[in-house]
C-alpha cells in the first residue's frame, strides 16, 4: 500500500483497521469453536470414563485417589461444574459422597467435642466415622477425610487438619489457633496416653519452667483442651489432654 | 493406657470416665466443668438408683465408710471426689432440679431425684391400686415401710410428701389428721 500524505489517507488506515478486526474476530471464534468442540469430546470422554467406571470410583479407595488425582493433574474440580452439585457429582454421584462423609465428619466432630475439646486424632475420627457408616458404606481413608474437610471450608466453620511434628494428623473442629508449643504438647500427650506435666517437658524438651507452664496453662484454662488433675501422684498437678485419651467404650 | 469400664462389688457398671484421673478435680474451664459436672450427675443418680440411695452429704466424701464410696472413690488409680467438689457438683444439681437441698436452708445434704416427684405420684399411685389400697386410709409408716417390700420401701418423707402433693393437685389424694400423725387416702381419680 503506497503511503501519502493527506486526509484520504486517514480513511483508508481506518478502513484497513476494520478489515483486520473482523477477520480477527473469524480467526479468533473458529479457534474457539474448535475448542468448544474439543472440551465437549473430551468431557464426553471423561463423563464415559466416569459412569463406566462409577462404582469402581465410588467403593475403591485406591481407584478413587488415583482419579481425583487425576482430575487435579489436568486441572479439573470434580466438584465444580455448571449444574448444582457439578457435573461430576452428577455423573459419579461423588460429590454427594464428599458431602455426606463431610457431614458425618461433622456429626463425629460435634458428638465427640465434649471429651476432646474439639480436637480429635485423625484415626480415631477415621474409626467413628466408618463406624457411623456401617459396613456397607465401602471403606473409608485419610484422604477422603481431608478432602472432604478442604469441601466445608466455604461453610467458615473452621474444621482444619492439623499435623503434629511426628506427622500425626488431628482434625480441629473449632476455630482455635494452636501455637508451636502447644503441638509439641499434643505430641507428647499422645504418646503419654493423655497424662503431660511441666517436668516431662522441661526434661524432654529442654524448656524452661515457665515456658512449660505457660503452654500447659494456656491449653487448660485458655483453649479448654486439657482437664487438670491436682491429685497427681508424682507431680501433685498434671494435665490430661483430653484429644490424646483413649477410652474403652 | 485405656480408661474402661468397671463392675463394682455391688454389681453398679461404672462408666469408663472413672478411671480417668483427671475426672475427680473440679476444672477450671467452663466447658471441660460442664461436661465433667454432667457426667457426675448423672453417676450419682444411676448409682442412687441401683443402691436405692436417697441422700447424698457433703460428709459422704470425706469418710471412706460410705454408702456412696464406690462412687466417690477410686483406689484403683488412688483418687477421690473433694468435698469442695462435691458440693459444687450437688449446687449444679440442685439448679437442674435433680436434687432438692433437704433440710431445707442447709448446702451439705440433698434429696436425689432420680425419679422426679412426679413420677413418685404415678408410683405410688399405681402402688395403691395393685395392692388393692385405694380408699382406705394410710399411715405414711405403712408407705415407706410395707409388709411386702415395694418400689416406695425406705421413700423420705420428705419425697412422699411431694409426691402426694402432685395427686392432690389431681385429685387422686387426700392427707388426712389421724391419731399419731398423718396418713393419706389415694382415691381412683377420673383421668388425670
Amino acid at each position: 500500500m503506497h503511503r501519502r500524505g493527506g486526509l484520504a489517507a486517514f480513511d483508508r488506515q481506518e478502513q484497513s483497521k476494520r478489515s483486520f478486526a473482523v477477520l480477527s474476530t473469524q480467526l479468533s471464534q473458529s479457534q474457539v469453536d474448535h475448542l468448544h468442540a474439543q472440551l465437549n469430546q473430551f468431557r464426553t470422554a471423561l463423563a464415559h470414563f466416569a459412569t463406566t467406571h462409577r462404582d469402581s470410583i465410588r467403593k475403591d479407595p485406591a481407584f478413587r485417589h488415583a482419579f481425583q488425582q487425576m482430575c487435579s493433574s489436568i486441572g479439573v474440580d470434580p466438584l465444580a461444574g455448571p449444574r448444582k452439585g457439578g457435573w461430576w457429582a452428577e455423573m459419579l454421584g461423588l460429590g454427594d459422597w464428599q458431602y455426606e462423609l463431610g457431614v458425618q465428619i461433622v456429626d463425629v466432630c460435634v458428638s465427640t467435642r465434649e471429651r476432646n475439646g474439639g480436637l480429635i486424632e485423625m484415626e480415631d475420627l477415621l474409626r467413628l466415622v466408618t463406624k457411623l457408616r456401617g459396613v456397607s458404606g465401602g471403606e473409608v481413608t485419610a484422604d477422603d477425610i481431608v478432602r472432604s474437610i478442604k469441601t466445608l471450608q466455604p461453610l467458615g466453620v473452621g474444621y482444619q487438619v492439623v499435623t503434629l511434628a511426628d506427622g500425626r494428623r488431628m482434625v480441629r473442629s473449632v476455630v482455635k489457633e494452636l501455637d508451636e508449643d502447644q503441638a509439641v504438647v499434643l505430641a507428647i500427650a499422645q504418646q503419654e496416653g493423655g497424662r503431660i506435666v511441666e517436668d516431662i517437658l522441661i526434661s524432654r524438651k529442654g524448656w524452661t519452667r515457665g515456658r512449660a507452664r505457660a503452654a500447659l496453662e494456656n491449653m487448660l484454662l485458655r483453649d479448654g483442651l486439657c482437664w487438670l488433675d491436682e491429685q497427681d501422684e508424682e507431680c501433685g498437678k498434671a494435665y490430661w489432654v483430653t484429644s490424646a485419651m483413649k477410652w474403652d467404650v | 493406657m485405656t480408661f474402661s469400664t468397671f463392675t463394682t462389688p455391688t454389681g453398679f457398671l461404672l462408666p469408663s470416665v472413672h478411671s480417668a484421673p483427671p475426672f475427680f478435680t473440679q476444672q477450671p474451664h467452663p466447658d471441660s466443668n460442664a461436661t465433667v459436672t454432667e457426667q457426675w450427675t448423672t453417676l450419682f443418680l444411676t448409682y442412687a438408683r441401683h443402691r436405692k440411695l436417697f441422700v447424698l452429704r457433703v460428709e459422704d466424701a470425706e469418710t471412706t465408710d460410705s454408702e456412696w464410696v464406690e462412687v466417690l472413690r477410686n483406689e484403683r488409680i488412688n483418687r477421690k471426689l473433694l468435698p469442695s467438689y462435691l458440693s459444687a457438683i450437688i449446687a449444679t444439681m440442685v439448679s437442674k432440679n435433680v436434687a432438692t437441698y433437704d433440710p431445707p436452708g442447709q448446702n451439705r445434704s440433698v434429696l436425689l431425684y432420680w425419679r422426679l416427684p412426679e413420677e413418685w405420684a404415678e408410683v405410688l399411685h399405681g402402688w395403691a391400686i395393685s395392692t388393692g389400697q385405694l380408699n382406705t386410709i394410710l399411715t405414711f409408716y405403712e408407705i415407706t415401710d410395707p409388709p411386702i417390700p415395694s418400689p416406695l420401701s425406705n421413700i423420705p418423707i420428705t419425697l412422699l410428701r411431694k409426691a402426694i402433693a402432685v395427686l392432690a393437685k389431681t385429685g387422686r389424694s387426700q392427707l388426712i389428721s389421724i391419731a399419731d400423725g398423718e396418713g393419706v387416702r389415694l382415691f381412683q381419680g377420673t383421668g388425670k
